[in-house]
C-alpha cells in the first residue's frame, strides 16, 4: 500500500529482523526441508508457536507466493509442516531461509489497552506538552511489565513502562502515543 | 544454598534511602540505582526503580508478586529482540 509522503500513520515498515513490510507481519521462517517426503522443518516466530498454522495460507516477503501450512508435529526447534505445492525434499530445500508473512487483518483482534507489538513500533511518542520524544522501536518485556523502547533523534534509547499512567493514548489510526514518562528518564 | 534466615534479606542501604525519600516526596519518578544484588522488599511496591544493567537503567515496577526477588533479575544484561510477530503488548 502507498501513501503521500508525510500523510497519515508511519509505515510499519522497521522490524528489528529487518522484515520489510507494510501490512505483512513476519511470523515463521522455513529452516530446511524435514525428511524426504517433501516436509519442510518450520520456525514459528509466535506468541504460542502452533499458531502459525493458524494464519495458513502464508505469504512471501513481497506477496507474490502463497502457500498453505499444514502442521504435522512438533520437533526439535520448530515444527514438521506439510507446505501446499511443495511435494519432494528438493523442491523443501529450495525454500530454505524464505521467511512467512501473515496479512495484518488475519490476526484475532484484542481487547481494550491490549496491542500487538507489530502495532506499536513504529509509532510517534509525543509528551502531554506535543513535544515529540522518538519513535517506538521495540517492546520488550524482562518479567517486570512491558517496556516501550523510544529512540529519540539522535540519542540513545529510552524504555518506558508501558502503563495507563506513563503511556494514556495509543492512537494507532494517527500512528502516535501521548507519553508522560516519569522524571529523569529522559 | 540458601541465605540464613536470622540475617534477613539483604539490601543495598542507598536503596532503601532512595526508596524512602521517593514514597516520602510522592512524586512519579524514576528512582535510579546500580545494586542489582538487592533484594526486593515489601515496602518497594508501587515504586519504579531504574535498575542499571551495565548501559542503561531498566525501569522495573515493583508489584506484590516480586517480593524475594533479586532487582537484577529483571534487568537483563544482554538484550534479543526477536521478532514482532503476533505478540502482545498489554497496557496496565
Amino acid at each position: 500500500m502507498r501513501r503521500a509522503a508525510g500523510i497519515g500513520p508511519p509505515p510499519r515498515s522497521i522490524l528489528h529482523d529487518g522484515c520489510a513490510m507494510s501490512e505483512l507481519i513476519c511470523v515463521g521462517a522455513i529452516a530446511g526441508a524435514f525428511g524426504v517426503r517433501g516436509e519442510v522443518r518450520i520456525k514459528s516466530f509466535c506468541a504460542i508457536p502452533e499458531d502459525i498454522g493458524n494464519y495458513s495460507p502464508l505469504l512471501t516477503e513481497d506477496g507474490s507466493r502463497s502457500y498453505t501450512l499444514e502442521l504435522t508435529r512438533a520437533i526439535n526447534n520448530g515444527f514438521a509442516a506439510n507446505l501446499g505445492g511443495v511435494a519432494t525434499k528438493e523442491q523443501a530445500d529450495a525454500l530454505k531461509g524464505l521467511k512467512l508473512y501473515a496479512p495484518r487483518d488475519r490476526l484475532p483482534s484484542l481487547p481494550d489497552d491490549e496491542f500487538y507489538h507489530a502495532d506499536l513500533i513504529g509509532l510517534t511518542a509525543y509528551d502531554t506538552g506535543g513535544a515529540e520524544l522518538g519513535k517506538v522501536i521495540a517492546v520488550q518485556n524482562h518479567g517486570a511489565g512491558d517496556l516501550l523502547e523510544i529512540r529519540p533523534a539522535g540519542k540513545d534509547s529510552v524504555l518506558l513502562p508501558f502503563t495507563l499512567v506513563n503511556v494514556p493514548t495509543v492512537d494507532l489510526a494517527a500512528g502516535r502515543i501521548v507519553a508522560d514518562p516519569p522524571e529523569g528518564l529522559f | 544454598m540458601s541465605r540464613s534466615v536470622w540475617k534477613g534479606p539483604f539490601v543495598d542501604a542507598y536503596v532503601l534511602k532512595k526508596a524512602e525519600a521517593a514514597r516520602d516526596s510522592g512524586r512519579h519518578e524514576v528512582i535510579k540505582i546500580w545494586s542489582r544484588r538487592s533484594t526486593i522488599l515489601p515496602q518497594f511496591v508501587g515504586l519504579t526503580f531504574g535498575v542499571y544493567n551495565g548501559k542503561k537503567h531498566v525501569p522495573v515496577n515493583v508489584t506484590e508478586d516480586m517480593i524475594g526477588q533479586k532487582f537484577g533479575e529483571y534487568s537483563p544484561t544482554r538484550t534479543y529482540y526477536g521478532h514482532a510477530a503476533d505478540k502482545k503488548a498489554k497496557r496496565k
